[in-house]
């Protein structure tokens, strides 16, 4: 269980967030919706702790991780996508994967990768197929960018996964197969998400409940359909006219 | 994967055959230059396993050689340390040194860190001339000190296991986990802390392996030459050795690093018949300046290319 109490963060005059509090049990998905600038992706940093927030606080799982630095929260098991996705450039997607994957002790990494059926595995689970294994990310298309990306993000085996835009710039079928992905992951991991999309059609069968940020706050927060039809929502995308 | 490290020792193995019956082929000059070759290359390992791949450009090297040539050579000629304590103190001593490059890597990266370690050369420099110039010898530095073995034939041995074990046991640091997270770390350090790594530790952990390395060369050097001078070591002409070696062999590889000294140090000895002069600097600048606008990935590149090249022609000939 993921829970954020009254998260505010400034950057100079602009106040990116404000008092904003969420809670995502275990298994649950939340949906995160906003227009551009609304302060989806800071919300994002600052439960990563890529920036500390000017005040609020974090919880996983009932224990505070507050002062915990970002890797430790991953190995706690928070683990984001990131909207760029940000891949390592000039080694090959199993070696991009090999990196989440390594247990962050000397010990273990003074080893040599003998085999690679983890890597594989994962690969293959977001669809890559084995030949890409091989590929630097230069070589890739975005939409097998975003799959990178989530692989990296699926092999520190997460708890609570960030999911920044995932489905941006991908075909149809490869949202189905990522959509599939992540229910199917839900339904044997339990893993709770936090889902940032546009593209409210492929977030719907995928949330619970859907939080939309408006200029910092939380302006609803309900299930889809409530969201949706909410006026006020439907202001802050489309503008009072 | 595994084949890639099988050749790999492979190459090792021929490497030091080759090595180990060298001295008994070419002349006593040759065997000199071999050892100036070898200390070269130890210093190019030791650079290439902290900014090879990090990112965390070294311009600071000849710091902390420094550190532990000075070190062994105050402690042998001042206070009579046998060899067998001066050297390890001297290598502990450069491995706190190499603490004072970790600060700035923290929180600085690239040209700026690069500068700040140049910085810390220039810095080093200047003191050892000015504090205590009766104890460190000053400008003239400090001569006459121990050697630990002489002639020829047994420096170039000794060099050659420290090369060997330094050389081989790096080269297999970066074939293991290490490597590929030093690599990512090279491209998006923040990203390698989002999956879960403890960038800090890993850093630091590549920070003393080379400050070992650099230590171990340089009081080994210096009891090689019999003597230190502060121009002969925190000097830019030395520095740019240890990175054109690294640049021109390929950063990040370990091998192509020691290939490059070598090739660096014959390429000097070979020029000297035919341009005696200073002219021969700007031959091998301008020849180092070619080979590496051809491959910047360096020599390890140009050979790993070429093996490629000829696999394939050894299965088109054999398909058709």
């Amino acid at each position: 269980m993921l829970k954020a109490k009254d998260l505010s963060k400034s950057f100079g005059g602009l106040k990116a967030l404000q008092q904003v509090t969420l809670r995502a049990e275990s298994g649950h998905s939340v949906g995160i919706i906003g227009p551009n600038g609304a302060g989806k992706t800071t919300l994002f940093n600052l439960l990563t702790g890529e920036i500390k927030p000017d005040s609020g606080h974090v919880s996983l799982d009932g224990v505070s991780i507050d002062t915990e630095p970002i890797h430790e929260r991953v190995k706690l098991g928070l683990a984001r996508t990131y909207q760029v996705p940000r891949p390592f450039a000039e080694i090959s997607v199993r070696e991009n994967i090999r990196v989440s994957m390594m247990e962050d002790n000397l010990k273990y990494m003074l080893r040599v990768a003998w085999d690679d059926t983890g890597e594989k595995a994962i690969a293959e689970s977001v669809g890559f197929t084995a030949q890409q294994l091989d590929q630097l990310p230069s070589e890739l298309a975005m939409g097998d960018l975003r799959k990178l990306e989530l692989a990296r993000t699926l092999a520190t085996n997460p708890k609570v996964l960030l999911l920044d835009e995932v489905f941006a710039g991908l075909t149809y079928g490869e949202i189905e197969h990522i959509s599939n992905l992540l229910v199917e992951r839900r339904k044997t991991h339990g893993t709770t998400y936090l889902i940032v999309s546009h593209d409210l059609k492929a977030l719907q069968p995928l949330v619970d409940d859907v939080l939309v940020i408006h200029g910092g706050n939380v302006i609803k927060k309900g299930t889809f359909d409530e969201v949706v039809s909410d006026p006020q929502v439907q202001n802050a995308y489309l503008g009072t006219g | 994967m595994n084949s890639n490290l099988r050749r790999g020792i492979y190459g090792w193995i021929a490497f030091a055959a080759i090595m180990v019956i060298l001295p008994h082929v070419v002349g006593t000059g040759v065997t000199r230059s071999f050892v100036f070759a070898m200390y070269l290359a130890i210093f190019a390992v030791s650079w290439d396993i902290m900014s090879g791949r990090t990112g965390y450009i070294s311009f600071g090297h000849p710091f902390l050689i420094g550190i532990g040539g000075y070190t062994t050579a105050l402690l042998t000629y001042h206070l009579h340390w046998p060899l067998f304590l001066s050297i390890p103190t001297a290598v502990v001593m450069t491995m706190i040194g190499g603490t004072l490059f970790f600060f700035p890597a923290l929180r600085i990266r690239g040209t700026y860190f690069a500068l700040v370690t140049l910085a810390f050369m220039e810095l080093i420099y200047g003191l050892v001339q000015v504090i205590a110039p009766k104890v460190t010898g000053g400008t003239r530095g400090l001569s006459g000190l121990e050697t630990i073995v002489t002639g020829a034939i047994p420096n170039y041995y000794l060099a050659l296991v420290v090369l060997l074990i330094l050389g081989f046991t790096m080269w297999l640091v970066i074939r293991t986990h290490i490597g590929t997270a030093l690599s990512a770390v090279g491209m998006d350090e923040d990203a390698v802390r989002a999956s879960g790594i403890n960038v800090t530790r890993l850093k630091l952990f590549a920070f003393m392996l080379s400050a070992f390395a650099a230590g171990l060369g340089g009081a080994l050097y210096v009891h090689y030459l019999g003597s230190i001078a502060p121009r002969a070591l925190f000097d830019v002409g030395f520095l740019f050795q240890i990175l054109v070696a690294c640049l021109l062999g390929g950063a990040g590889t370990i091998s192509g690093p020691i290939a490059g000294a070598f090739f660096l140090t014959f390429l000097l000895e070979w020029l000297r018949p035919y341009f005696p002069g200073p002219e021969r600097f700007l031959i091998y600048g301008a020849v180092a300046l070619i080979l590496y606008v051809y491959q910047p990935n360096g020599l390890h590149e140009l050979v790993r290319n070429g093996l490629k090249r000829l696999n394939q022609f050894k299965l088109s000939r054999n398909t058709s």
